[in-house]
């Protein structure tokens, strides 16, 4: 458990190989929570992640007060974690398919994964890449609602902002991304 | 009498400046946010205001010239925020139902799936059910006193401690009743609920599994006195209670719009909180609520259950009809007459114990309406509640 607190007070410092090493961590911890999930129930769509990174953070940081930054980190690499392996899914997906070309790309229902298909999510996944290079902290804001599930609430003191602001950032990435999404579409 | 188009303008000035004022203050206090923008000849060029809260700003603004009139005191002399602002303006407008204000947490299940399945399942202790009860918690909420029940659900008042403290409603399958059917239902419920987002509807923040695997979810937490309740307790005027009303009317619009009937309107489930800023009534217990399109709901779950569903006062005579399970947004527009009838009234078109007595018939009876109201209006005793 201190092992991973002093991960993230290594990160919060500013160190980047600490939020590296944080990934494998978090994400083996979320693996581990997700599987004992799956035992007890056969419906999985009451697997609910953010429930689980929470579950994740007290397991290995426990209960006593950490600070904001700390917390940040941790749950940007479980964001990070999340958006990995989808991102990994969908290459394989998309790889497998290759030569085949698949029908108009549909952002509007990226957000529900059983119709959301790979191709429009490695889509959206460039266009938020390329918004964390123009802009960080709203690609995070993104991150955190959309891999994890956080409210505006939840996610603002997250990442240390008023709520405002993260409407704000929210509005702006939200328009942002779409119209980077319909550039990269026409150009394909 | 419409004011003249000067005022609209001076109005939309005052507006302007008052925003333009509260930017400036905010800055002072967070300090500037990487509000630079690239200029056509490549140069940077610093705005004044950072083009995300010109656009969040714009983007509220309904009346175009009241826009207008903004991104140009905004942006001030500088093209490059002006045309940046304007074509995230665009993009929004197109943008529909793209990364919606809550996106749905399947993304990340998928995720979390995807990791399980690569590793063997873990052979744990077998878990005996806890019963769950105040004081009891549940991930990061504690359960503090129960505040409801029905359905297929029980609901707590629960305190949220992490990342921040506050009260939630927190709902959970009632022990007992995880079947695969009811949990079905419940997930359905949680994501019809899911899909609105208004200001007049308690919204769900959070869903989750105990530690034995039972559903819940998260709403936010309203509070208030029931909508009758609260009109007469604060003699509220009939003004005032039709503009309560038109607010409820929009947000069962709006839970139509996404497919989803209430089946329960009536007034223990409108409850009316109201503080110096406004008086807010908001819809809750969309708790039968089902979704009429979409891949969320099980038809076999309603006629299988045969529950009769809502209360006699306030159904309408197609969904008192037993067995009846086509109906559609008019059974929720039946029930808000019901609802104005009796907030300009102080009593329902029927009473209840008649409608137990009679049965439907007498509903369909037009003659029995107009004399009840006729009377009540008249009556000096309603005179004095309203004035």
């Amino acid at each position: 458990m201190s092992e991973v607190i002093a991960i993230l007070d290594r990160a919060a410092q500013g160190e980047a190989e600490a939020a590296e090493e944080l990934l494998p961590l978090v994400y083996g911890e979320l693996r581990k929570l997700a599987a004992a999930r799956m035992e007890n129930e056969c419906d999985t769509s009451t697997l609910q992640p953010t429930a689980l990174v929470h579950e994740a953070w007290l397991r290995l940081v426990g209960r006593d007060q950490q600070p904001w930054k700390n917390r940040a980190y941790f749950f940007a690499a479980a964001a990070e974690a999340m958006r990995r392996i989808l991102i990994d899914r969908a290459r394989r997906k998309q790889a497998l398919k290759r030569g085949q070309r698949g029908p108009c790309l549909d952002f509007d229902r990226v957000d529900v994964a059983a119709e959301a298909d790979e191709d429009s999510l490695l889509a959206v996944n460039d266009a938020l890449e390329k918004l964390a290079a123009h802009d960080p902290q709203s690609a995070e804001l993104v991150k955190l609602r959309f891999f994890i599930g956080l409210d505006y609430a939840e996610a603002a003191v997250t990442l240390g902002i008023s709520e405002r602001s993260a409407k704000r950032y929210w509005s702006y990435a939200r328009a942002w991304l779409y119209r980077e999404l319909k550039c990269a579409e026409w150009s394909r | 009498m419409n004011p003249a188009p000067t005022e609209l303008a001076a109005t939309a000035q005052r507006k302007t400046s008052t925003l333009l004022a509260s930017f400036r203050s905010e800055l002072r206090i967070e300090g500037s946010e990487n509000n630079w923008l690239v200029n056509d000849d490549g140069g940077l060029n610093q705005s004044e205001y950072p083009a995300r809260w010109i656009l969040a700003e714009a983007l509220a603004m309904r009346d175009p010239a009241e826009r207008v009139l903004f991104l140009s005191q905004a942006c001030g002399p500088n093209l490059a925020l002006r045309r940046e602002v304007e074509e995230l303006i665009e993009a929004d407008a197109e943008a529909g139902q793209f990364l919606p204000e809550q996106p749905g947490a399947s993304v990340a299940q998928a995720a979390l799936r995807g990791a399980a399945e690569a590793l063997a399942p873990a052979r744990g202790p077998a878990h005996t059910p806890i019963a769950e009860e105040p004081g009891s918690r549940i991930g990061r909420y504690k359960l503090l006193e129960k505040i409801g029940e029905g359905g297929c659900g029980v609901v707590y008042l629960a305190e949220q401690t992490e990342p921040l403290r506050r009260k939630v409603a927190l709902k959970i399958i009632k022990l007992g009743m995880d079947t695969k059917v009811v949990v079905a239902r419940f997930e359905a419920e949680r994501q019809a609920l899911a899909l609105m987002d208004h200001p007049n509807i308690a919204r769900v923040l959070d869903a989750g599994a105990t530690e034995t695997g039972r559903p819940y979810f998260v709403m936010e937490l309203v509070q208030g006195r029931k909508i009758t309740q609260y009109c007469d307790a604060h003699r509220v005027s009939i003004r005032q209670r039709l503009d309560l009303f038109m607010q409820v009317c929009r947000a069962v619009q709006h839970a139509h719009q996404k497919g989803i009937i209430h089946r329960d309107l009536k007034p223990s489930n409108i409850l009316v909180n109201g503080n110096d800023d406004a008086t807010v009534p908001k819809v809750i217990d969309f708790g039968i609520a089902k979704a009429t399109e979409g891949r969320l709901t099980d038809d076999t779950v309603f006629t299988e259950l045969h529950q009769f569903i809502g209360t006699p006062a306030y159904v309408s005579p197609e969904q008192a009809d037993l067995g009846s399970v086509d109906i559609d947004t008019r059974s929720d527009i039946y029930s808000l007459g019901v609802l104005l009838y009796e907030l300009l009234t102080g009593e329902t078109p029927f009473d209840h114990q008649e409608l137990v007595n009679m049965g439907l018939d007498m509903m369909r009876r037009p003659s029995g309406l107009g004399r009840r109201s006729v009377r009540l209006l008249g009556s000096a005793r309603w005179r004095r509640r309203i004035s």
